[in-house]
């Protein structure tokens, strides 16, 4: 069925001989054909979202009514008034800054660990991978619930330590660091990149540092940090990105609240509650306007700062 | 750039891809006729596995009485459900059949979610045995949009053991506020389980202080009856008790959302609970122990902070497409003695003052106790029409809680928490 | 040279002491993987547990084990037996993958092989859209289908994949597509054939890896979303399997934790099977071209 459908146009081309003069448009023509589906996508569901997202921002909007220009003050109502904005921005900044670096350190140390020529190694670097693959889902994040709720593994592990925390995720405290600890789990996606990268890093230069006298702590900060910059890049961009936009654990673990205290009210997670809760469509979408910016803006200092310490190949030779 | 050939490619693909999908899509049957002629009514509450399994069965009657109506139940915590029947409301997938409290209704009423059930009372749907005081909160501009499913009013449910270890004794007639406050104290102090569960954390009792002080949430034409002072007043005073283990800590109240799974009585975290009694048969069946219930504490008897109020309503989308089945749902939710009897106290005592009397006169149990407290209590319930609530007060109910955590958890103090609740109650109030 | 420095440590029998640090290497790994993979476990193990021991049992076996939960579960949940919850997530999932493999092969061959106008910033426009956050375009979506009356169908989570809005996968085929060799099409156009023919019998065939990797991440990816599904599905008996997770947690008791543990393994389960089927080819995937996992 999809064959003839797929064939069809193919046939209409010819059809029109006296525009065929020319293979290059008949090139362009099919190239647009080719295109279409991305093209309607692009213009119905990206560019023209994102103005009207635009628009909406400026106004007051709730589905049912329709949209009332207020000009700024949504933006207004953000920065000055409302309290849980900014509970969720400091939640969220606190859970970029900490789960980001902690999981690509993990995930760099582990690669380290797996980069030998030993029997298991494939096994090893597939079972760290899984929890990257079920981590995102909520079968997991209920998992964490009870792991760090009342009388869970968490808690009783750390009793034996002598530290009682009774309920993590019900303190303000520690509710945010089971969500950090959820994507830390998840190291193993940054791990097999930075495994492919570490394979990459030519062995001479290894031999050469250890003739040297290079002890492994140098040898790890003259050869395989800066031959593994790039990738580090690759995985801080991606992971930042990423992390701006978590949703599901914090949701699943607080019931949707972001509680205890708005602790854990991630910024997607207040957004979605004003959006879809209250129905505040102008303010949810002046809040993922700031957070388009925000984030484009930390992967654009990212790049930047990345000239300063990632280190290419290419220019390296000289 | 773009001229007629992409246009043209486009209508081919997007042939293309409404062929291809129609193959995907096929064979996964659009659910919206349910075959066979039979009607499906969908009907929504909240509540715990006690009102569940109460309302299943009262639901599994109404099938058997009327073989073309099918029922598909559905049940959740509060605060997922509001979540739940906002998103479906607002996405044209709304339930037949809603269950609604004072806010809810309030916000559904205003927005034209619920239809207006005139044109069935008195033929499918017979409110002539519900008391006035109760159809009332189900009204709007002189219509009827919601019919009271019981009647219910507020208690402090207590564990009686650990009372009586704490050597603590429910005085006849009520607490007083000085009395309540070292009574919760000494249960504290000497079970080691807080006396009471964190009363700052529903903007409920907070109403039923406000009456005790003659004042109300909200005045009849929908504004804000309360300042900041009052609230904070009433805050400072739960703030003394958790110093000293007369309340609940934190950890436990942050959990609070009405449900007996989170409930800081149930979990042994607290020694009694501020409720409604419509929840009182929920308590009964998952607590291990024995409770009872009691008055709320109050200065002046003629102002107890009390009410007969509807524990719940249940409403019908104005967009259903079977009003008249669950009309008669409703209908029979209400006033059918069957039904009353198979739902028992689990929506608070009966609403119709028929099967009221039948159900109470028969109940045994945990029915029974709720009957019981209704009757001891009946003296002390001011009037009704002072707990209305608006539209916006489901926002509001909320917010009230979210402000409450950061004030038990330290990060606002009681005066900016309080001034925070008012400020936004004014901006939900106006919109 | 550098074994040899490895090795120095340990005096002696260089080949006992490789052995010894082998052993505690492998021991080192496997405790590790053991720790991490232990909510994993305690969760399939608890599938089996009694209600009294599933959330005071933190032992990975259970006590009295019983399949009394599995039994609950299908015997329906909410109301719906969980195999509508499966289907559901299978159409949604299956889909996804249809609409991901046509529209993103389509347009790889465009960008990757086809000579247009307006090319390069298409493509520049495109690679952008990988990093826009989904949150900016949601609510006009939102919208866009609420007005259509199709929230609270399969539409809006399936359309989209048919229109190519996942530009990761565009990207990845588009690298895909350069890497294949030009003779191939250029000996195709000689036989007569048109783009369109070179496509289906010629570049579609070759493309047979990258889109096996679209595959098998569109599907993980959709099976595992929560956050489009809570938004656009209202109904139970429209409900995905997370969704009906959902309700166990909504419903409010806790004899109820059994069967939620149970269902979230079988929510597991399809993954686990694409995982032990395809694991060289996801981490490859990953490691090739830095798929989020």
């Amino acid at each position: 069925m999809a064959n003839t459908a797929l064939t069809r146009p193919a046939r209409q081309v010819t059809a029109r001989p006296a525009q065929r003069s020319r293979p290059r448009r008949r090139g362009q023509r099919a190239a647009y054909v080719f295109l279409s589906p991305w093209i309607i996508g692009a213009t119905v569901l990206t560019v023209g979202p994102m103005l009207a997202s635009l628009y909406l921002s400026f106004t007051d909007y709730d589905l049912f009514d329709s949209p009332k220009w207020v000009g700024l003050d949504n933006y207004v109502r953000m920065f000055t008034e409302d309290d849980r904005y900014w509970h969720a921005v400091t939640a969220t900044l606190e859970y970029v800054v900490v789960s980001v670096p902690l999981k690509l350190a993990l995930a760099l140390a582990v690669a380290m660990l797996l980069n030998k020529d030993r029997r298991g190694t494939g096994f090893y670097r597939s079972a760290f991978y899984a929890p990257s693959l079920l981590g995102a889902s909520v079968s997991v994040a209920l998992v964490w619930r009870a792991m760090y709720g009342d009388g869970g593994v968490a808690g009783r592990v750390l009793g034996v330590f002598g530290i009682d925390v009774g309920s993590m995720v019900d303190q303000p405290r520690y509710a945010l660091l089971t969500v950090i600890a959820l994507a830390v789990w998840q190291f193993g996606a940054p791990m097999v990149i930075f495994l492919a990268g570490l394979k990459q890093v030519p062995k001479e230069l290894y031999e050469a540092a250890a003739l040297d006298g290079a002890g492994p702590v140098r040898r790890f900060l003259a050869v395989t940090l800066p031959m593994l910059s790039p990738v580090l890049l690759f995985n801080l961009v991606l992971e930042t990105i990423h992390a701006f936009q978590s949703f599901t654990s914090a949701f699943i673990i607080s019931s949707g609240r972001g509680g205890p205290s708005d602790s854990t009210l991630l910024y997607t997670l207040y957004l979605y509650q004003r959006g879809f809760n209250d129905f505040r469509m102008g303010y949810a979408s002046a809040m993922a306007w700031v957070l388009l910016v925000v984030v484009g803006l930390i992967t654009v200092l990212l790049f930047r700062g990345a000239n300063r310490w990632v280190f290419y190949m290419g220019e390296g030779k000289r | 750039m773009r001229s007629r050939t992409p246009r043209h490619g486009a209508r081919i693909l997007a042939g293309v891809v409404s062929v291809a999908l129609a193959g995907v899509l096929s064979g996964c049957g659009s659910s919206s006729g349910s075959g066979g002629g039979a009607q499906t009514v969908r009907f929504v509450w909240w509540g715990n596995q006690d009102r569940a399994d109460a309302t299943k069965k009262a639901v599994a009657l109404f099938e058997k009485k009327h073989p073309d109506i099918r029922v598909q139940t559905e049940f959740s915590g509060y605060a997922a459900y509001v979540q739940k029947l906002t998103t479906q409301v607002a996405g044209g997938a709304a339930p037949d059949l809603i269950q609604l409290d004072r806010p809810t209704f309030g916000e559904y009423q205003h927005k034209h979610v619920l239809a207006d059930l005139g044109r069935y009372t008195g033929s499918t749907l017979h409110l002539d045995k519900i008391p006035a005081n109760l159809l009332s909160g189900g009204k709007a501009d002189g219509k009827q949009y919601a019919v009271p499913a019981g009647q219910t009013t507020q208690m402090l449910v207590y564990d009686q053991k650990l009372f009586a270890k704490a050597g603590v004794t429910v005085p006849e007639d009520g607490w007083t506020w000085k009395q309540f406050t070292e009574d919760m104290r000494k249960v504290g102090a000497r079970t080691g389980v807080a006396g009471t569960t964190d009363f700052g954390w529903a903007v409920d009792w907070f109403d039923s202080w406000l009456h005790e002080h003659g004042k109300q949430l909200y005045t009849a034409d929908g504004k804000l009856g309360f300042t900041a002072g009052d609230l904070e007043q009433f805050w400072n005073a739960t703030a003394a008790l958790r110093k000293t283990k007369g309340v609940s800590a934190p950890e436990a109240t942050t959990k609070m959302d009405g449900s007996t799974q989170n409930s800081a009585l149930v979990l042994k975290q607290a020694a009694s609970e501020m409720n409604y009694d419509s929840n009182l048969t929920s308590y009964l069946s998952s607590y291990q122990g024995t409770l009872k219930a009691a008055p709320l504490p109050s200065d002046d008897p003629a102002h107890s902070g009390m009410a007969a109020l509807p524990p719940v309503y249940f409403g019908i989308a104005q967009h259903s497409s079977h009003k008249d089945a669950a009309a008669k749902l409703l209908d029979f939710l209400v006033n059918d003695p069957e039904a009353g009897a198979a739902l028992g106290a689990t929506r608070g005592v009966p609403a119709n003052s028929e099967v009221r009397a039948a159900v109470c006169g028969a109940a045994t149990g945990d029915g029974k106790a709720v009957c019981d407290y209704e009757q001891r209590v009946q003296q002390r319930m001011g009037p009704s029409d002072t707990w209305q609530w608006p539209s916006g007060s489901s926002a509001i109910k909320t917010d009230f809680q979210q402000v409450y955590d950061d004030v038990i958890f330290g990060r606002t103090s009681v005066s900016a928490g309080a001034e925070r609740v008012v400020k936004n109650a004014q901006q939900s109030l106006e919109q | 040279m550098s074994a040899q420095a490895m090795t120095r440590p340990v005096a002696g029998g260089r080949a006992g002491g490789r052995r010894v640090r082998t052993v505690l290497w492998h021991v080192g790994v496997a405790v590790v993987v053991l720790v991490l993979l232990y909510p994993v476990i305690w969760l399939v193990s608890t599938s089996f547990k009694p209600a009294d021991e599933v959330l005071s049992n933190l032992a990975l076996l259970p006590r009295h084990a019983t399949t009394g939960n599995y039994g609950q579960v299908f015997g329906g949940v909410a109301g719906y037996s969980i195999w509508q919850y499966l289907g559901n997530s299978l159409t949604v999932s299956i889909g996804a993958v249809i609409g991901n493999v046509l529209s993103c092969s389509l347009a790889a061959y465009a960008f990757g092989r086809l000579h247009f106008r307006g090319r390069g910033p298409l493509f520049g426009f495109m690679i952008s859209t990988i990093m826009l956050p989904q949150h900016v375009v949601l609510i006009p979506q939102y919208i866009i289908f609420q007005k259509l009356g199709l929230v609270n169908s399969f539409w809006p989570l399936i359309l989209p994949k048919f229109l190519a809005t996942d530009a990761f996968f565009v990207f990845l085929m588009v690298q895909f597509v350069r890497g294949l060799p030009r003779e191939l099409d250029e000996t195709a156009t000689v036989d007569g054939c048109g783009p369109f023919r070179t496509f289906w019998y010629v570049i579609l065939p070759l493309l047979r890896p990258a889109i096996i990797t679209t595959s098998i991440f569109t599907f993980i990816w959709t099976w595992n979303d929560f956050f489009t599904q809570l938004i656009y599905l209202n109904d139970p008996a429209k409900f995905t399997l997370p969704l009906a997770l959902q309700i166990f947690v909504d419903q409010t008791s806790k004899s109820a934790f059994g069967p939620m543990f149970t269902m979230s393994v079988l929510a597991l389960v399809p993954i686990g099977l694409f995982f032990l089927a395809f694991q060289g080819f996801l981490v490859e995937g990953v490691s090739t071209s830095g798929l989020k996992g």
